[in-house]
């Protein structure tokens, strides 16, 4: 009987360092996802690049502002940004004190809302991305990257962090889940 | 003195020798268990006291919100598939049709939204084992990470469609992008409704993510 015991005690020992671990991975996922989302709203919003030539009635100049889509990118980002920097302070908290339920499904629930804005942010920049690469000819919209190479340059890298961030989001949600089923 | 000795009759008893001898039986039930006969419906047992009725609420409710889901997703995935508008005059260089094919962003809205739906039909099963065990881990996980990919799939498939259509109704003056809204209405109109179901399908996917979540807390 007391053996028993003796190993239960060794078992919750080990489930609560296990949760402690897990706490600790999603503090520092939290972190890589900041400088991911940070350096993609970055980059997208520094977007700038003006051609050479120019005549009366056409400008040869292309920023991000020109698109409505890149704005919400570069908007939608930096709230996810701010947002992981605010939920820092609750993994923090969830590091010390792993017994939190409430707060996990708190934490969640925030979670899931902003991958969902990220991910639109980020699937509707990549359409007007792939837009201005390719074009189209059926409704002729022409391809604007064969001229602006530097604008288009930029805007295609800008996608990679976000993309990231919502990988990174992903693991997050799942890593609170398991720990979340876990006493 | 007689020397009768006295009879004394000891009616029998159902008594085993070993209860006789004020020993408790060999095999006691275990402190807990539920008397065989008060199963209830379908078998099944009743957990008093271990949060299982609340889980089944949300495991019934979870269900739900996966029918309606369901048909958002077929609605989006049938309106988009199926816009095809031919504008009925034409000159020799132009051709005034136009379908979702044209688009590869809508060819990607129907793929995703048709992955969605096939989903959601083979989630549906998991969901009703779940109803009945709502204390199966394992079956809840899986459920919680597929539908946290879905709500990544759907929402990329719902938010390039759309903006391929603000860019349809707006056009953009900077990179010589006109609206061809104004001359395809029914393909407008019939793609914007396909968008906002698959936002619907998104919303859903994303509530089914937090039921999860709850149902996953240990009590």
């Amino acid at each position: 009987m007391k053996g028993a015991m003796e190993l239960g005690a060794a078992a919750a020992v080990v489930k609560g360092g296990m949760n402690r671990g897990l706490a600790i991975f999603d503090f520092i996922l939290r972190l890589v996802a900041i400088v991911a989302t940070l350096a993609s709203a970055i980059a997208m919003g520094t977007t700038d690049e003006t051609l050479p030539f120019f005549t009366q009635f056409i400008q040869f100049r292309a920023e991000y502002e020109d698109f409505p889509t890149f704005t919400f990118f570069v908007v939608a980002n930096s709230v996810v940004c701010v947002y992981l920097v605010l939920s820092l302070a609750l993994s923090i908290f969830h590091i010390i004190r792993s017994h939190a339920h409430i707060s996990r499904i708190i934490l969640i629930f925030f979670d899931t809302a902003m991958l969902g804005l990220l991910t639109a942010a980020a699937s509707a920049a990549a359409a007007i991305v792939y837009l201005a690469h390719k074009g189209n000819t059926r409704a002729n919209w022409f391809a604007i990257c064969q001229q602006f190479n530097s604008f288009c340059q930029r805007i295609s890298g800008s996608l990679i962090g976000s993309f990231g961030g919502i990988l990174i989001l992903i693991l997050l949600i799942f890593l609170s889940a398991v720990a979340l089923s876990r006493r | 003195m007689s020397t009768d000795s006295t009879r004394i009759d000891v009616a029998e008893t159902e008594m085993t020798s070993r209860e006789a001898k004020g020993k408790a039986p060999l095999l006691a039930d275990p402190p807990g268990q539920v008397d065989r006969k008060s199963r209830g419906f379908m078998g099944l047992r009743r957990h008093a006291g271990r949060g299982g009725g609340y889980k089944r609420g949300i495991a019934i409710f979870d269900f739900v919100v996966r029918l309606c889901t369901l048909v958002a997703a077929i609605a989006a995935t049938a309106t988009m598939a199926t816009t095809d508008e031919t504008l009925p005059f034409f000159t020799q260089f132009f051709q005034f049709q136009a379908s979702y094919d044209d688009l590869p962003a809508f060819q990607f809205f129907v793929v995703a939204m048709a992955i969605a739906c096939v989903y959601l039909g083979l989630s549906i099963p998991l969901s009703i084992v779940s109803i009945i065990r709502p204390h199966a881990v394992a079956a809840r996980m899986l459920l919680i990470f597929f539908d946290l990919g879905m709500v990544v799939l759907t929402t990329a498939a719902a938010s390039s469609a759309a903006a391929i259509v603000y860019l349809a109704h707006v056009g953009n003056s900077n990179a010589n992008w006109l609206s061809i809204c104004q001359q395809f209405n029914n393909f407008c109109q019939r793609t914007s409704g396909a968008v906002v179901a698959a936002f619907l399908a998104m919303l859903g996917f994303m509530f089914l993510v937090v039921l999860s979540a709850v149902i996953l807390k240990k009590p």
